[in-house]
């Protein structure tokens, strides 16, 4: 088969990214147009605010990404675009340049679902084997999903309340750490001592996963400790939230392997980037026997290169869209 | 010379190309929630009918705001990427500039677009179109007063508002618009962007 080249285009949260990837494996160039400076300041993504710098951005992204990559739009073969879930007003951005570009260049349409996009992050390090298990971390996510093959996704479990990197965030602000406080925490966290005593959230037999109570029992310890006049020890309070944090997610992905015969497991998402969870999946995947992915700290945050990976496969499979393709702020991945 | 106009930034959407003084095609309906959907299919469709291809445009026309925030953006986005990737020449007007161009009156136009909470996004022309009052987000009552001393005049809107006003509605000429606007400078499609006129909530805060 002759080579393939997808130009991916990502606007579902905060970063325009746009970039082209040879057959689904191979990066050529990626451009990357954070907002988190802008959005700083607000203590979070304010969604109106992201959707003007993508609308400004989209195009300088665009023609960036084609410099770097030494091509025009004509050596394109398909655009690949992330249509949700996300901010519908930043993933509007995308989806109409992709469909114009579509239409001018007369080129396939592919929808990628964001999570797909995190999952296939992998498929630009090795190869994927299956069956396969994706642990989907990120401040919007936190899902187990089962692949028996290629762009074939089974949900098998996920967050009942907060996600994971949403949980992070919220503690990191109770404990005084600015936005985005995620990564802070870990970093802190490797530097205490386990000495606060926090549940460890659902341990049933499900698949699911449950992160508000970790998240107010960390407030409310947080409260008793500033009543009794006593300063939190912020460090220890990271290192012991997070072990709790990891374990509940280790706890669920082991039963998985042994219970699914997974031979992959593959850690996306935002929160694939905690040196705590990277341990643990570490020496989890040791212990049983289990090729372990976890895509590079580039490939962690949002990107178009993801998206235009994901979209070779899901090309392969058959999913190409119309014109009429609608941005979904809500969709299940399948 | 053939031009394609666009304007998302109502519940409508308007769309037409033109060619020479001749409108070939037009859209003009309202669409509301599916916008994102159905913009481009329905510029494509007018291009297939006419058996033109995205080359054969030689001018674009946007409308850059006041108005829905997401509605501008669709349409900003569909006429960038399409001036970028063909090098096509570019132009922004504003949403009030095509109402006022499109009256039939000899009055001063009075192009008037809800904004909620009392507020209106408006702007004031006379009759050979000269700008009275540019684009301005402000509060009825102001605009109201301002209003009251002119002695003819016409407020063209197509939204309804919480109090009594004697209004004509917006249709749009196309051919009045784009042969207004066609020979307007070019600018560069990176710098095609929305004019919301507001700032967000967040901002408006800090």
């Amino acid at each position: 088969m002759k080579d393939m080249y997808i130009l991916g285009i990502e606007s579902s949260c905060d970063e325009t990214s746009v970039s082209i990837v040879k057959n689904g494996t191979e990066e050529i160039a990626t451009i990357i147009s954070s907002q988190i400076d802008v959005h700083k300041q607000y203590g979070g993504v304010v969604p109106e605010i992201a959707s003007r710098h993508h609308v400004k951005n989209i195009t300088i992204v665009l023609e960036e990404c084609l410099e770097k990559a030494n091509m025009t739009m004509d050596q394109i073969d398909a655009i690949a675009i992330t249509y949700g879930p996300g901010l519908i007003g930043s993933l509007l951005i995308g989806l109409e340049a992709a469909k114009t570009l579509a239409f001018i260049y007369n080129k396939p349409l592919i929808p990628v679902h964001h999570i797909a996009g995190h999952i296939y992050a992998n498929s630009l390090v090795k190869p994927l084997t299956f069956p396969l298990l994706a642990v989907v971390v990120s401040g919007g996510h936190t899902e187990l999903v089962l692949m028996k093959d290629h762009y074939q996704f089974e949900k098998i479990g996920g967050t009942l309340d907060d996600a994971i990197g949403e949980c992070y965030d919220k503690v990191a602000r109770v404990i005084g750490l600015e936005y985005p406080g995620g990564p802070k925490i870990d970093k802190l966290a490797q530097e205490g001592n386990d000495t606060y005593k926090l549940p460890i959230p659902l341990q049933d037999d499900s698949y699911n996963f449950s992160f508000s109570g970790l998240k107010s029992a960390v407030i409310n310890l947080s409260h008793n400790e500033e009543q009794r006049g006593e300063e939190i020890r912020k460090a220890d309070l990271a290192t012991s939230f997070q072990k709790v944090a990891v374990e509940s997610i280790t706890s669920k992905v082991r039963k998985a392997i042994q219970e699914l015969g997974i031979k992959n497991v593959i850690v996306a998402g935002g929160v694939a980037a905690n040196n705590g969870l990277r341990t643990a999946m570490q020496s989890l995947t040791e212990e049983l026997g289990v090729e372990l992915s976890i895509p590079p700290m580039k490939y962690c945050t949002d990107n178009g290169t993801m998206i235009a990976a994901a979209g070779y496969f899901a090309y392969l499979n058959g999913r190409v869209s119309d014109l009429n393709l609608n941005s979904k702020s809500q969709d299940t991945l399948k | 010379m053939r031009v394609l106009y666009i304007d998302t930034s109502s519940c409508y959407l308007y769309s037409a190309i033109a060619e020479e003084d001749k409108i070939l095609d037009s859209v003009a309906e309202e669409y509301g929630q599916n916008l994102s959907e159905v913009a481009l299919p329905r510029i494509v469709e007018m291009f297939n009918k006419n058996n033109l291809s995205p080359t054969d445009v030689d001018k674009i026309i946007v409308v850059n705001g006041p108005g829905s925030f997401t509605g501008i953006r669709i349409g900003i986005t569909i006429a960038k990427v399409y001036a970028w990737s063909l090098n096509i020449p570019i132009t922004t007007i504003t949403s009030l500039e095509a109402m006022a161009t499109s009256s039939k009156e000899e009055k001063h136009h009075v192009p008037m677009i809800n904004a909620r909470r009392g507020y209106v996004y408006a702007a004031i022309y006379d009759k050979e179109g000269n700008v009275i009052h540019k684009p301005e987000h402000l509060k009825w009552d102001d605009l109201k007063k301002e209003i009251d001393q002119l002695e003819d005049k016409e407020i063209i809107s197509n939204d309804e508002f919480d109090w009594e006003i004697e209004k004509n509605p917006y249709n749009p000429d196309f051919s009045k618009i784009i042969n207004t606007y066609k020979e307007k400078e070019s600018i560069n499609p990176h710098l095609v962007n929305p004019d919301y006129l507001k700032l967000t909530e967040a901002e408006e805060k800090i």
